[in-house]
């Protein structure tokens, strides 16, 4: 609840979609990047190598020119060469014969070559060229090639790549964009819902998508919560109500008791307060009773263990009981099987106990026979009196139900809830049957 | 008799200084933990009535304080939390009573004159008398007006602890607790059941009026004639 809540106001580019994209594009930067820093070392290299080669070639060319040919014959050969092939110049005793009309200074000795200028008349009017010396039998012979074809191609290929990558940088940054505001749309339908459910319209439900994604998974796992949620609030609006009833009532006859206390007369009005206080104890047990029975559901309350017997348990129980069932003309036996120790909480546990077996007097009726059955780990409380309905079987055990509408029997309402707690603080099962007629309460530890 | 109560309630103060004096008992307040420390420690008492939640010093340490000091008078802690545990929390810290809020006085005298009592060895009684009513202990044996009665053994013990304390009203929850070893409140008639019983017994001797109901508190075992 608190990440969706805090999903409100956020923007797309604070959420963590958002800082996965910036992650990821930039490792898509640099494996792009990378490669085409790779691409480009390449491409030098083999431009330099061929470069070399060409070179090589013509330089290996013109020495033999110059070793198999005359002056003249060579002069002519340099004069003609292919400027397409190579750019030779030469100089002889007076003058520069080739295709250059100049011959820069330390310029190096091939292999080794050195970039250098020229100005030509074309319309690209500057070159650069790659080239170097050639010592001949007739002097020093400049081979040179145009490279700036080659830098060109370069220069297109680094503009290419930077273009690649700011494509790439700008694409995966706007996907990363759209997907976080993508997914933050539907978190902030989730914050807009759960304000909602925090107004208080419980019955609010987050959309479930046939895509059974991450989100839906969420939102079915959310509207589950809520169903609980809803459910023990309608539990407790009803407990509240019949609160209201149980408290309200007597209070309200004690209130009616102390306004017509000054009108009574003196002999009146000893039997009046004891009644009025009879009527506050009332009150003050069920309140205490809803307090203690909230610190056993809850598990507040800590349990004082000991070890316990059930065979000692269930005499008690016939112990304290018996006088009850026969002042009520019921009887009551009490039959124990082979005896279990367990630990556990002896007042809690004897005090739920006790609760089914005064229910059962309570509610048997006159002349009724009730059993108190005790076998290995089971305890059975045996009536043949009216029973419950199947229907109603669950429904005893919840807080404030009572099956007698009229509210006949004083009580609280919380005996069986009390029970169903103190026994499920101990793991103990219990289970109610039809005993035709009757009914058998089974506890089972 | 010399009793401490240490409490903040003004409205519970005067009920119970009320209720002891009239009773006989001389009675100190303090109201608040550190006073109540001090006088428990500096004075010699029969009694001290602790309440469990206390300004500046909380009711259970003020009573580890005090046991730790070695003092061994009688404590009656006084509570408004009622839980069971907190019953056992009191005891463990070395509580020898606890009663919850809210309390009926006459509940509150028969528990502290039981503590105070405790301090002096009393010469072992082998028989109880109110009125005509008599109890051997040794041999159980109970008379009416000369005519032996059968009681059954809860029934036995119902009646002595009435017969321990004559004339006073005790509490059903006193009663529960002196006859069953089961602390928790019933919410049945299961007291009433047994003393019905007892009172049939008795009437069936002319002597019904004996065992008197006192609505809103409990039963009192009257003097007799």
């Amino acid at each position: 609840m608190q990440v969706i809540a805090s999903a409100k106001g956020i923007k797309p580019y604070q959420s963590s979609a958002w800082r996965i994209t910036i992650i990821f594009s930039a490792l898509v930067t640099l494996i792009i990047g990378t490669l085409l820093f790779g691409m480009y070392r390449q491409l030098m290299n083999e431009q330099e190598l061929q470069t070399d080669q060409h070179l090589a070639a013509e330089k290996a060319r013109y020495q033999q020119m110059a070793l198999t040919l005359d002056r003249r014959s060579f002069g002519i050969q340099v004069k003609t060469a292919d400027p397409k092939t190579a750019l030779v110049v030469w100089r002889n005793s007076f003058d520069l014969v080739g295709a250059l009309s100049l011959m820069p200074d330390d310029m190096p000795m091939l292999p080794q070559t050195r970039e250098f200028p020229v100005l030509t008349g074309g319309p690209d009017k500057l070159h650069i060229l790659t080239g170097g010396l050639v010592m001949t039998r007739y002097g020093p012979v400049l081979i040179a090639t145009r490279t700036d074809q080659l830098a060109t191609l370069i220069d297109r290929f680094v503009n290419a790549a930077i273009t690649a990558m700011m494509l790439t940088i700008v694409l995966t940054l706007a996907l990363g964009y759209l997907f976080s505001k993508a997914i933050l749309r539907r978190l902030v339908q989730y914050n807009r819902l759960s304000r909602r459910i925090e107004r208080g319209e419980y019955s609010t439900r987050f959309p479930v998508s046939w895509r059974q994604d991450e989100f839906d998974m969420l939102a079915s796992k959310f509207n589950r919560v809520l169903d609980t949620l809803e459910n023990n609030l309608t539990a407790v609006r009803g407990a509240t109500d019949n609160i209201a009833h149980d408290l309200r009532t007597p209070l309200s006859h004690l209130r009616i008791g102390l306004e017509q206390l000054p009108d009574r007369s003196c002999e009146e009005l000893p039997e009046a307060c004891a009644i009025l206080t009879e009527k506050l104890d009332h009150c003050l047990a069920t309140f205490d009773a809803m307090l203690s029975l909230t610190r056993i559901e809850e598990g507040q309350q800590t349990l004082e263990l000991q070890e316990l017997s059930l065979k000692v348990l269930c005499e008690d129980l016939f112990e304290m009981a018996e006088a009850m069932a026969e002042m009520n003309q019921q009887t009551l036996s009490v039959t124990t099987g082979t005896d279990v120790k367990l630990t556990g909480d002896k007042y809690l546990l004897f005090q739920a106990l006790f609760n089914l077996v005064d229910n059962a007097i309570k509610y048997a009726g006159e002349g009724a026979h009730i059993e108190i059955v005790q076998r290995d780990r089971e305890i059975q409380i045996r009536d043949n009196g009216p029973g419950i309905p199947d229907e109603a079987k669950d429904r005893v055990f919840d807080r404030l139900v009572r099956l007698d509408p009229s509210r006949h029997y004083q009580g609280t309402g919380l005996g069986l809830s009390l029970v169903k707690a103190i026994l499920a603080r101990h793991d103990a099962r219990v289970k109610l049957m039809d005993n035709q007629p009757g009914l058998i309460v089974s506890i089972t530890f | 008799m010399k009793i401490l109560l240490v409490e903040d309630d003004a409205t519970t103060i005067e009920y119970v200084v009320k209720g002891f004096l009239e009773q006989g008992h001389n009675i100190e307040t303090a109201s608040d933990g550190h006073q109540g420390l001090l006088l428990a420690t500096s004075m010699k008492y029969d009694l001290v009535i602790l309440d469990r939640m206390l300004p500046q010093l909380d009711g259970l340490k003020l009573l580890a304080a005090l046991r730790a000091t070695g003092s061994q008078t009688p404590v009656l802690i006084l509570s408004a939390l009622s839980h069971v545990d907190e019953r056992v929390k009191g005891l463990r810290a070395g509580g020898d009573d606890y009663m919850t809020k809210p309390f009926a006085f006459s509940e509150l005298l028969v528990r502290a004159e039981k503590l105070m009592q405790r301090g002096f060895s009393q010469p072992a009684d082998t028989e109880l008398a109110v009125g005509n009513l008599v109890m051997e202990l040794l041999t159980r044996k109970v008379t009416l007006d000369g005519t032996e009665l059968m009681l059954q053994p809860k029934e036995f013990q119902l009646l002595k602890y009435l017969m321990e304390h004559p004339n006073q009203v005790i509490s059903r929850t006193l009663l529960f607790e002196a006859v069953w070893d089961y602390h928790f409140d019933p919410r049945t008639n299961v007291i009433d059941v047994h003393i019905a019983k007892l009172r049939r017994k008795f009437e069936e001797l002319g002597f019904g009026e004996l065992i008197e109901t006192v609505r809103g508190a409990g039963y009192r075992l009257r003097q007799g004639h």
